[in-house]
């Protein structure tokens, strides 16, 4: 049995002893019995102290002590777990990092039981429910998130599996680079016991260069640098247009997994919301590498970021149309500038080029991570994640109720025999 | 159950009491009391010379062929008393709370008086508070049965609240009456009436009924509480005690004081004190030595 709140068991000794000491020490205004010659007794405080060496009225002060330790026992909230049995949260991979999602099902099945929890995640993580929730489990194009899915297995372990002895994570993913971050081992830490690991098989590496054609006016600034990156051609998956928008545009985006950058060449190309106040900024990024110039700031942009300005605000934002995506880029170029021609141009293009999603690198993780994901330590204790804001004791209703009837009790007690003190 | 049976040994207990007349009594049907007229009676007291307008049937004619006088030949009469027994029905009567024990004294002293003067030959009533506050006034009267009637009108009586005794007296014509009270409720204006009744000719006799737990509080530390005011709450401890012991005594005295004083018989009966001894006490104090105004 472990507690919630186990200070409140103390708290409620110390009451009792209080409620002792205080049937020692009864400091009590006596109940009136009728003298009829009360008027000649001299007029004293009606308060009187009588110490008693003896308990005085034993029955009371065990109904006394008996409510204080009911109600401290129904604060300090008693979990009386499963003894013995462990817990699991399944965690199933569904990123596009996993090469065939029925390695996943396969392999979470054989450790997920009835009472146990899985959870299916990608960039994001869900508690998954019902008896087919690991048989519809497929991969997406969304890039998976080691720490979401770890941060989803605490929370969910912490609320789901208070009554269980002991919790174990299982980590079925294939484990690949891209799915780690800065902050997954920082997470990790935090789960105090051993993560049971299980690779599956991650899928194929990365597709060559994607090929990219431009719709742009003649000698414009992007469509120059473009050249140099090599990265034009026919049958391109990506396309650039740096005017307008058109309803092609849309429908070619959503036949394939293609991707579309909607790269305005000027302000009047594109119909997002306009900045109250047009200003400059000095740099942008975008998946590490870092544009300087003075740029001219147009749009407030909305959606998944892809590119950052300097101050943190979105410059190019990713919408998912169909299976392919749009990107929209608020990046305005000056024409007569030769920023496009620079490396850095090139590096920070590629990120807006990249597959929708992101870059992806599936090459595996370094085993040593794996090893550090996995720790050495045994099964997770469940006290150990109880959160006792969000846990409750199925005990405490009860308890409180017998406080209450106790008291109850001590009242009639009280009202039976006037003569007894009030502590 | 009969007031005869009910009370069966107090009334054995105070055969043969008599209760007599502090003072003649004046004008009233012929009884066992000395009486302030002269009648003719068997009982000769003296003589007097015939006045005119004398009854010339009393005229003693032997005297007059002997001395040539007229004379009227006087005897003492003999009057009853009619005695009306007043008991104090307050709450502060029914204490101790667990035996009522001023409340029985107080009724079987009633029946006993009731008992010796209906043996007497006077008329005997009764006046008390019945339940509710409501005034229940038996007038004397002689008939045989009277003391049942008493003890019935005493029973249907429940001390409690706090009338005034005062009005009841005013309204009490009997020239004997006997209060028997604690003398806790309306004190001076009791004495007040009794002032009155005494002054206009009237006998009364004024029984202070006191508890035994009122002399002798209980040696532990109390919260006592007026049973006629509740709001008035005194802590009786050992410090407190002796203070309540001096005050409770001088009051007393100052009862027994103003009430002799003011012409009225005054006994003190305490409720351990058996209630025919009592009622020997109240009706001859004389036997007991006691100190009579």
């Amino acid at each position: 049995m472990t507690w919630l709140l186990p200070s409140a068991l103390g708290i409620a000794a110390a009451a009792a002893i209080v409620a002792v000491v205080l049937h020692f020490i009864a400091r009590s205004r006596p109940v009136a019995e009728p003298l009829p010659t009360a008027r000649f007794i001299p007029e004293r405080p009606v308060h009187a102290r009588a110490r008693a060496i003896a308990l005085t009225d034993v029955p009371l002060l065990l109904l006394r002590v008996a409510a204080l330790m009911a109600i401290g026992l129904a604060v300090a909230g008693p979990i009386v777990g499963s003894r013995g049995r462990v817990a699991r949260v399944v965690l199933a991979d569904r990123s596009r990092s996993v090469a065939n999602p029925s390695d996943v099902r396969d392999s979470a099945r054989v450790y997920l039981g009835s009472r146990d929890q899985l959870i299916v995640f990608d960039s994001a993580a869900r508690r998954a429910s019902g008896a087919g929730a690991l048989d519809s489990l497929s991969t997406g194009s969304a890039r998976g998130s080691l720490s979401a899915a770890l941060a989803a297995a605490i929370a969910s372990a912490a609320t789901g599996l208070a009554q269980a002895d002991s919790i174990e994570v299982v980590f079925v993913s294939p484990f690949a680079a891209e799915e780690l971050d800065d902050a997954t081992m920082k997470i990790r830490d935090t789960w105090p016991g051993h993560i049971r690991v299980v690779s599956v098989r991650a899928s194929s590496a990365s597709p060559p260069p994607a090929r990219v054609e431009v719709s742009a006016a003649t000698n414009d600034a992007v469509d120059a640098g473009l050249s140099l990156l090599g990265v034009k051609g026919q049958d391109a998956s990506i396309r650039v247009v740096r005017g307008r928008m058109t309803a092609a545009d849309t429908a070619w985006v959503r036949d394939g997994q293609r991707v579309l950058v909607h790269w305005p060449a000027g302000p009047t190309d594109a119909e997002w919301m306009p900045r109250g106040e047009i200003d400059a900024i000095g740099a942008v990024t975008a998946d590490g590498a870092t544009l300087v110039a003075r740029f001219p700031r147009a749009w407030v942009l909305q959606g998944n970021t892809i590119a950052r300005w300097a101050d943190g605000e979105p410059a190019a934002v990713e919408h998912a149309v169909g299976s392919g995506c749009i990107r929209d880029v608020g990046i305005l170029i000056d024409q007569a500038s030769d920023v496009t021609l620079r490396a850095p141009f090139r590096h920070f293009v590629q990120g807006l080029l990249a597959p929708c999603g992101g870059a992806r690198n599936v090459a595996p993780m370094n085993p040593a991570a794996v090893q550090r994901l996995s720790g050495k330590d045994g099964l997770a204790p469940a006290s150990a994640l109880r959160d006792s804001s969000s846990v409750a004791s199925r005990w405490t209703p009860w308890l409180l109720a017998l406080g209450a009837a106790l008291l109850v009790a001590e009242l009639a007690l009280r009202r039976s025999n006037p003569a007894r003190s009030i502590a | 159950m009969s007031a005869a049976v009910s009370y069966g040994a107090l009334l054995d207990a105070v055969r043969g009491v008599h209760w007599q007349a502090r003072r003649a009594v004046t004008g009233a049907p012929a009884g066992t009391h000395h009486s302030k007229q002269r009648g003719t009676s068997a009982e000769f007291t003296e003589y007097r010379l015939y006045r005119q307008g004398d009854d010339p049937r009393r005229i003693d004619w032997k005297l007059l062929a002997r001395s040539d006088r007229a004379y009227i030949r006087l005897a003492t009469d003999r009057a009853v008393l009619p005695t009306t027994i007043v008991i104090d029905a307050s709450a502060s009567m029914a204490f101790p709370v667990a035996t009522r024990a001023k409340w029985q004294m107080a009724r079987e002293i009633a029946i006993g008086l009731a008992a010796v003067v209906h043996a007497d030959g006077d008329p005997v009533g009764v006046a008390v508070h019945a339940a509710r506050g409501t005034m229940r006034i038996l007038p004397p009267r002689t008939r045989r049965g009277v003391v049942s009637e008493i003890a019935r009108v005493i029973e249907t009586a429940d001390p409690g609240g706090t009338e005034s005794l005062a009005s009841t007296i005013v309204a009490v014509r009997s020239p004997r009456i006997a209060i028997i009270t604690d003398l806790l409720g309306d004190a001076d204006d009791l004495l007040r009436a009794a002032r009155v009744h005494i002054v206009a000719g009237g006998e009364v006799h004024l029984v202070h009924v006191i508890a035994r737990e009122e002399i002798e509080p209980p040696r532990r530390a109390l919260l006592a509480a007026d049973p006629e005011q509740p709001a008035l709450q005194r802590i009786l401890t050992d410090t407190t005690r002796r203070g309540y012991d001096d005050a409770f005594g001088e009051w007393r005295s100052e009862m027994a004081r103003v009430w002799r004083a003011s012409g009225a018989a005054y006994i003190t009966v305490i409720t351990d004190e058996p209630a025919p001894h009592a009622v020997r006490r109240i009706a001859e104090p004389a036997s007991f030595g006691a100190q009579r105004s």
